[in-house]
This record gives C-alpha cells, sequence and structure tokens, in this order.
C-alpha cells in the first residue's frame, strides 16, 4: 500500500501539468474608468445610450438591468456597501420613495429642464416625460366610447380593461394617482375603477398592450411611450388622451448614496439630459424629452394641449403604501 | 478446509501481480496523456499566435482601407463640389477609384456635414441620414482628424453594419466638408476572415468596450461575449482556459477593436473520459489477466498444501493410512513424498510395537498358566517321593525330590535368581535326565566364584541343555555338556557345549536368527532368546553354532552382568 502512495506522490507533478494562467489583459479598466448603472429602461434604450457614453467619455459602463421595484429594493439591501452608481430610470415617484438610497445632485445643465420637471430636493434627474394614456383596440371599440377615465367605468368594458397590478409595476401605480387626481374622489375613483376590472389584473406593464392588441381586452391603460411603440409596430391600437386629466410624471435617474465611482456617476446623469441623448429621446424612443430646447415630435399633441391634472409626486410617493394596500384591499386579496 | 494462510497467500500473490502489471500500466498511461496534452497545448498557443496573427493582418487592411481612400478623395479636387452637386460620376469615380482594393472589405459612402448620404459604393437609399451629433459622426468630427471605428449600437438585426469607420474630409483649406464612412456587414467579415482561422476555431470581435462587434458563430455574441466582459470587469482574467475552450485575446491597435480567438480543447471532458475508459479497459484486462494467472498458480502451490494440512490433520487423529497423492515433480511433489515415507516409517513402527505388546501378554499368559496348581504338583511329587522311598525305589525318590525342587523353582514368584541357585537347578535337572537315559553323558559346569551371585533371569540354562540332550546326544559315546560362564567385560558370556551331532545349518546364525517361525523342537531356545531380548534388548541373546574345534553345537547366551541390588534396571 505504502509503495502505491509513494508512486502516487510521483505521478502527481506529472499530472498537474503546467496550468499557466494568462497575464492579466492590460485594458482592465480602473476603478477611475468606470460606473456601474442599474437600470430599468428596455434595453433598446439603454444601450445605445451606455455605448455612446462609453465612447465619448471612455469610462467602462456595467449595466445591471431589472424591473424598477426589484433594483430599487436592491439598492435599498446595498444601502452600506452599495454597488451602483447610478440608478437609471424607473418613474420619479419611485426614486422619490426610495430618496433614503440616494444622493442629491443638480445636474449641469438643470437650467434647460421644464421646471415642471425639476426635482425640488434634487434627488433625481428627470429623463423623459411620459403620460398616461387609454388604449384601446380599434378593430373592437369606437373612438368616441373611450375619451376619459370615466369611460372605464362603463358595463361595454367591465372586466375587459387591461391593467397591470400597480404593486409590481410603477407606470401602473403613476396612472392610478393620475386616476384619483382626475377627480371623483379617491375612494371613488378606487372603488370605481376596481369594479370596471372585475378582479383582473396583469402580471406586468408588457402584457397590457398585448391583451389589449390580440383582442383579450378592450381597453388598457398605459404609458404614452409604450402604446405609441406598439402603434408604430402597426397593432391595432390608438391612443387616448383622458379629457378629465392625465398625469406627465417623468422617469429619471438617480445618483446613488455612497456610489464607489460618483464622478462617473454624475457625468452620466449629466450626459443623460445632455441636448446629444435628449434629441435621442424624442426621435428614437416615442418619448417626450424633458429639456425645455427640444420640442415634442410632431405627430404628438405638445403637452400644453392636454389636460394635466397636479401630480404630486411627493404625495404620491409619501401615499404608496396606503394607496397600494386600499387598492389590494378593493380588489379582495389580502392587505399586505 | 480454507485455512487463513493460504487465503492471505492467495491475494498476497494477486496482490503481487496486480501491482506488478497495474502500476507500469498507469504511469505509462499517465505519461503518454500528460506528454499528448503539452505537445496539444504546445500546438495549440501556435496555432493561435499564427491565426491570431492572420486575422488582425486581415483587420489591419480595413484600418489601412479607411485613412487611404480619404486622404486619396482628399487629393481630388473635386472633393470640394462633390457635396454641392449631385449625382456627379466624375465623383463616384473619384470615389470608387479611392477605394479601389479594398471595396470587398466595406462599403464606403460619403455624407456631408448635415449626415445626408450623398454617395456610396453600395447601394443608396435616398433620404438615408446618419446623426451628426450621436455616434461615429459625432465621433468621427471629435478625433481630431483622426479614422474612427465603432459598432452601431443597433447593429444586431441582419441589414446593418457591424462595424463603421468614419473619417472627416477636409478641403484644401483644412475645413471640414463631410465624412468617408465605411461600413463593414457581416459578409465583409466573414470574407475578410474566410480561411484565416481554423475550422474549429471561432472568432469574435469584441469593440473597445468589449461589446461584441462581429462572431462567426452569431449565438457567441450573445453568450460569450457578455461573459467575457463581465470576467473583464470583475477583475478576473477574461479568456482564462476552461475544461472545453481556450481563448487568445489581442487588441487590434489601430481600430481599437480586441481579437477573441476561440478554440475548443483538445483534451475535453469527453476526451478525457474517452481516455480514462480506454484506461480503465486496460487495467481491467490487466486484472483479468493477473487474475488468470495468479488463480492457477497459487491453487497450485494451496491445494498440495491443503492436502497436506488435511493429511496432517488426519494423522493427528491416528489416522496412519492416510496417504498423500503427489502431482508434479517440483519441491511440494517431494514434500507429499517424504510425508508418505513418513506415515509408512511410523505404521511400520506402530505394528512392530503392537507386535511387542502381543508377544509380551502372550508370555505373561503362558507364565500365568504355568503357575496353575503349582502346590497340588509339588505335594503329589513329595508324595511320589515318599512312596518310593518306602517302596525302596531309590531313582524314583531322587527324580521326585528333583523335580519338585524345579518345580518349586519354576513357579516362585521372583524372576531373577543368583547365577549359583540356577545351576544348582540345571544340575537337579541334568540329575532326572541321568537316570531317564541311564548315565550315558558327562556334565561338567565352570562357575567362576564371581560369577556366582551375578543375577540371571530364572529358567535360562535348562531349555539350552535339555536340547543338548535331546537333540544333539542320541547315540553317541561318551558325550559331554560343557556350561561355562565366564565374564566379558560388562557382560556376562555362558556357552553350553556339548560333542554331539552339531545343530542343522539352518539353525546357525550369529545371532540367534527370530525370523525363522520357533518350531516345536526348538521352541526352548526360541523362548530363552526372547526372555533375554525383552529383557535386555535386542543386542543380547543367543548365539548357535557348531564347535569350531570338532563336533557338537555351542550355544551362547550373552547377558549383562548384574548384581542382585541392580537386578531390577
Amino acid at each position: 500500500m505504502r509503495k502505491n502512495v509513494l508512486f502516487l506522490a510521483l505521478l502527481l507533478p506529472l499530472l498537474a501539468g503546467c496550468a499557466k494562467q494568462p497575464e492579466p489583459l492590460s485594458c482592465t479598466p480602473g476603478q477611475e474608468r468606470r460606473l456601474v448603472v442599474y437600470t430599468s429602461h428596455k434595453e433598446e434604450v439603454y444601450t445605445p445610450i451606455v455605448r455612446e457614453f462609453e465612447e465619448r467619455t471612455g469610462i467602462w459602463v456595467d449595466v445591471v438591468s431589472g424591473g424598477t421595484n426589484e433594483l430599487l429594493q436592491r439598492l435599498q439591501q446595498e444601502a452600506d456597501t452599495p454597488k451602483a452608481d447610478v440608478m437609471f430610470g424607473g418613474g420619479v415617484e419611485s426614486l422619490e420613495s426610495y430618496q433614503d438610497c440616494f444622493s442629491p445632485y443638480i445636474c449641469r445643465e438643470a437650467a434647460d429642464i421644464s421646471p415642471q420637471f425639476q426635482s425640488e430636493s434634487g434627488c433625481w434627474t428627470p429623463f423623459s416625460a411620459l403620460p398616461v394614456v387609454l388604449v384601446y383596440n380599434t378593430k373592437l371599440v369606437a373612438p368616441e366610447a373611450l375619451t376619459c377615465w370615466r369611460d372605464l367605468e362603463s358595463p361595454a368594458f367591465r372586466g375587459k380593461i387591461a391593467f397591470a397590478d400597480p404593486q409590481i409595476s410603477g407606470s401602473s401605480y403613476t396612472a392610478l394617482v393620475t386616476r384619483i387626481q382626475a377627480g371623483g374622489g379617491a375612494e371613488a375613483c378606487l372603488t370605481g375603477l376596481c369594479a370596471a376590472l372585475d378582479g383582473k389584473q396583469l402580471d406586468s406593464s408588457g402584457a397590457v398592450l398585448t391583451a389589449v392588441a390580440d383582442g383579450s381586452c378592450l381597453v388598457g391603460i398605459t404609458l404614452e411611450e409604450t402604446a405609441l411603440q406598439h402603434i408604430a409596430a402597426g397593432e391595432d391600437i390608438a391612443l387616448v388622451y383622458p379629457s378629465d386629466g392625465t398625469s406627465c410624471v417623468p422617469d429619471g435617474s438617480a445618483l446613488v448614496k455612497g456610489a464607489p465611482h460618483s464622478e462617473n456617476a454624475k457625468r452620466f446623469l449629466d450626459f443623460t439630459v445632455s441636448a446629444d441623448v435628449q434629441a435621442l429621446v424624442g426621435e428614437r424612443f416615442c418619448r417626450r424629452a424633458v429639456r425645455a430646447d427640444i420640442p415634442a415630435d410632431s405627430s404628438l399633441p405638445p403637452l400644453s394641449d392636454l389636460t394635466l391634472v397636479s401630480y404630486d409626486v411627493e404625495w404620491a410617493s409619501e401615499n404608496r403604501d396606503r394607496i397600494l394596500s386600499d387598492w389590494a384591499f378593493l380588489l379582495g386579496e389580502v392587505p399586505s | 478446509m480454507n485455512h487463513p494462510q493460504s487465503h492471505s497467500f492467495r491475494s498476497r500473490l494477486l496482490l503481487s501481480f496486480l501491482i506488478a502489471s497495474l502500476v507500469p500500466m498507469i504511469i505509462c498511461s499517465a505519461l503518454l496523456s500528460q506528454i499528448s496534452r503539452i505537445q496539444m497545448k504546445k500546438q495549440m498557443e501556435t496555432d493561435a499566435q499564427t491565426q491570431t496573427a492572420n486575422l488582425l493582418t486581415a483587420l489591419d487592411r480595413v484600418s489601412d482601407a479607411l485613412p487611404g481612400a480619404a486622404r486619396a478623395l482628399e487629393e481630388s479636387r473635386l472633393l470640394p463640389r462633390a457635396f454641392t452637386s449631385r449625382e456627379d460620376t466624375r465623383v463616384n469615380n473619384a470615389l470608387f477609384l479611392a477605394t479601389e482594393g479594398s471595396r470587398d472589405l466595406a462599403d464606403y459612402s460619403l455624407y456631408d456635414l448635415q449626415g445626408r448620404q450623398c454617395y456610396s459604393t453600395g447601394s443608396v437609399t435616398p433620404g438615408s441620414t446618419l446623426p451628426v451629433r450621436w455616434g461615429i459622426l459625432f465621433a468621427a468630427a471629435n478625433s481630431g482628424g483622426k479614422s474612427v471605428y465603432a459598432a452601431p449600437s443597433a447593429g444586431e438585426d441582419g441589414g446593418n453594419p457591424l462595424l463603421q469607420g468614419a473619417a472627416v474630409l477636409k478641403n484644401p483649406q483644412g475645413e471640414p466638408v463631410g465624412y468617408l464612412v465605411m461600413d463593414v456587414y457581416e459578409q465583409n467579415f466573414q470574407k475578410l476572415f474566410a480561411g484565416k482561422y481554423g475550422s474549429s476555431n471561432e472568432v469574435l470581435i469584441l469593440s473597445r468596450y468589449w461589446h461584441p462587434v462581429y462572431a462567426s458563430q452569431s449565438s457567441l455574441n450573445a453568450g460569450l461575449a457578455p461573459v467575457l466582459r463581465e470576467q473583464l470587469l470583475r477583475g478576473g482574467h477574461p479568456g482564462a482556459e476552461t475544461e472545453e475552450f481556450r481563448y487568445q485575446i489581442q487588441e487590434h491597435r489601430p481600430t481599437g477593436l480586441y481579437l477573441v480567438l476561440r478554440q475548443p480543447q483538445v483534451f475535453t471532458k469527453s476526451t478525457m473520459k474517452l481516455l480514462r475508459a480506454a484506461s480503465g479497459f486496460c487495467v481491467l484486462v490487466g486484472i483479468l489477466i493477473s487474475a488468470a494467472l495468479c488463480l492457477p498458480l497459487s491453487r497450485r502451490i494451496s491445494q498440495p498444501i491443503g492436502r497436506l494440512l488435511k493429511a496432517f490433520s488426519r494423522l493427528e487423529q491416528d489416522d496412519l493410512d492416510v496417504h498423500v497423492s503427489r502431482d508434479g515433480e517440483d519441491e511440494l511433489g517431494q514434500l507429499a513424498e517424504e510425508f508418505n515415507h513418513m506415515v509408512q516409517a511410523l505404521k511400520a513402527n506402530r505394528q512392530e510395537l503392537v507386535e511387542n505388546q502381543r508377544e509380551l501378554n502372550q508370555a505373561q499368559v503362558r507364565m500365568l498358566q504355568a503357575q496353575l496348581n503349582p502346590h497340588f504338583l509339588c505335594n503329589t511329587l513329595d508324595t511320589m517321593k515318599w512312596i518310593s522311598k518306602i517302596n525302596h525305589v531309590p531313582q524314583v525318590a531322587l527324580m521326585s525330590t528333583n523335580l519338585a525342587d524345579i518345580l518349586r523353582f519354576c513357579i516362585s514368584a521372583e524372576e531373577f535368581v543368583p547365577l549359583a541357585r540356577e545351576v544348582e537347578v540345571l544340575n537337579r535337572y541334568v540329575e532326572i535326565q541321568k537316570i531317564r537315559l541311564s548315565d550315558q553323558f558327562a556334565f561338567l559346569v565352570s562357575l567362576p566364584e564371581e560369577l556366582e551371585t551375578c543375577m540371571v533371569p530364572k529358567m535360562i540354562l535348562q531349555p539350552i541343555v535339555e536340547n543338548a540332550i535331546l537333540h544333539g546326544l542320541e547315540g553317541v559315546p561318551d558325550s559331554v555338556i560343557q556350561v561355562c560362564a565366564e565374564q566379558d567385560g560388562e557382560d556376562v558370556r555362558i556357552t553350553v557345549t556339548d560333542n554331539g551331532h552339531g545343530l542343522p545349518p539352518e539353525m546357525i546364525g550369529h545371532p540367534y536368527k527370530r525370523e525363522s517361525a520357533p518350531t516345536g523342537h526348538h521352541l526352548g531356545l526360541y523362548n530363552v532368546d526372547t526372555i533375554l531380548k525383552k529383557h535386555y534388548g535386542e543386542q543380547y541373546g543367543l548365539y548357535l553354532d557348531n564347535n569350531p574345534a570338532g563336533s557338537g553345537a555351542r550355544v551362547r547366551a550373552r547377558l549383562p552382568l548384574r548384581r542382585k541390588e541392580e537386578k531390577e534396571c
């Protein structure tokens, strides 16, 4: 037996071979040339912006994508040792409700941003304006049947309304608050909408348009950008700005508190509101720029033509839990 | 019977066989696989270097073509007018001339300062524009006159170029007038790299920031590129060798692109598995051969040993008929043979013992029989003596007196008597015989005084003398019987000689032939010899021959000289 052990000992160096580790590549960027971005934007939105940022600044961007709430919760968990530098995307009321995770930063070109999209505290930097709209299937619904929030409560649409769960979808929550602020009393609005939904909610905001397009729902509640993209894709969908009022809450970005690469993060925030990016927002992403000097696409009605509710971002974020638990209660679910 | 020894012997033998056959084989296969692995590795490294160099050279063509074409266009005097007057065949001619020899690499287009496409070596899409505040034209405008290369971010769906290069065109006054843009499509890359790398290898082109640009196998764009970038950003070794692949990553400096060459490992898991299976098979064959050689051999050894052990245990249980069959002429066969010899000797020895015991028993029985009713006989003889005295028959009185004495002597309990007493009883017998044979012979006794006390078994002389009287002296005139005792060293020699007919030749022997069955005639001699041998051992006994000096027999009894106190020995 001892002999065998000896043989094995002799064999070992032979078997181990020569596992050479390759030398680290010289192109590995140093910490001063790095940026970690958490984004809830779609890939086609963040990719060109991130790539252009890299090309222009020489900063390597590490992108982590995910849902808004998921990433915000992650930021909260990592609050002690932040890994991310920037949260890119997400409605500003979501960012506002996690303001503990962020450092205020007023971007360099703040003066060029429309005042209605400015953050008072500087907690977030707006990216694009996203009015809440109603959509309908043009084959199944006559244009005059849907003009305002109240129309949703008509018996024709009962149980045929595509609406994503506001617990999951930030834009759905924005829509819910918009509905409340469009008038009629908070409780009545919620009860009415709830009854109209007939207890049906969708799992994601993406599913709203699909449900309307394939006819399983007649109407839906979504954001202008999403609706425009699907219309551009040739689906049988039309959008309506509710005549009794819509909101135009921007989505935005925010500087993570204690960000490891905070200087690069500030450059990125500046870049997202730069004229070049904002121009792209209007041209390529079917969104409205937040800069006053970049007009909306000519095919869209200017914001000034829309009936806008006075959307109070702070109120929306402070009352988020209450409204959501009311909503869940009304839908017959166990309040969380 | 399976003894642990034979087991352990067998397993030790098997183990030795296994070590002798397997260890060299395992070392050998490990060495071989290791050597071939190292060789393969070297070969792969060389291949990777060559192929990477080839690919980089190919990329050099791309990075050389754009500045070359830009320079050629700038030198053309047509350039300032090119962006003001459209569809000028002379401009197209200049463009084609400037891109001569490199149009297989890319499509070249001229864009004006507003980003409108004016001329192209490929198809011109009317109204096609590139943003001047974004992407490649922005980068070219801000590059300080150098050519720039970038992957358009929307370049992953088929029709779009995978790589764009752009250079600002300037008029002789040094003012920018437009852009020269090269669009490299997937088919251009395929053509460029065709045959430059091994068929089993894959090529991946990464941008300056490690985003995928081109992959020889489109799944690598989504599969491998993000992984490599992740590794790079995590500070690991991007492209560290895995079990399946080896990577060679090199930067192409003019374009800032990174070239990744992926080679499948020759020694993959499945190859190793195959090698191991082959080695395992060899090991199995080795084990089988070892077992096949070892088992018969160990059986060859353990079976005879087992048989011997069995025989020994039978022997222990007193079975003397045991016999070990021997097979073969080797040491074990000899051992079996020796064993058989030993058993035979033991058996013979045992038989002899039994025989001796039987004889002793018979003698004892005879003696007991002889003592039956002795007093009745003695009394009868005494009565006969008195009756014959009353009736004045002195011979009968003498005979019966002598006979009674002899009888008493015979039945007395003591076994050993002084020689003087023995001789006295002998004289009584001779007196009886003289009366019987009418004094026809002389009887002489020569007993030295120092031998008178010598202890001898009783009644050993009477049968010898009787033999001489009955067989030797019949019809011989002046016959003499002489009894002569003499000391011979430690022994006593008693010689009985007569001058009669002598002994028949078949009885003569030195020593007395015991093998011849005792006949009725010589039973007395035989008994005496037996008594002497039983008492004193084989070297004592009777010696029969004829008188060398003349006629007559000579019987010599030889026995050790013992005095009264040592007769018990």
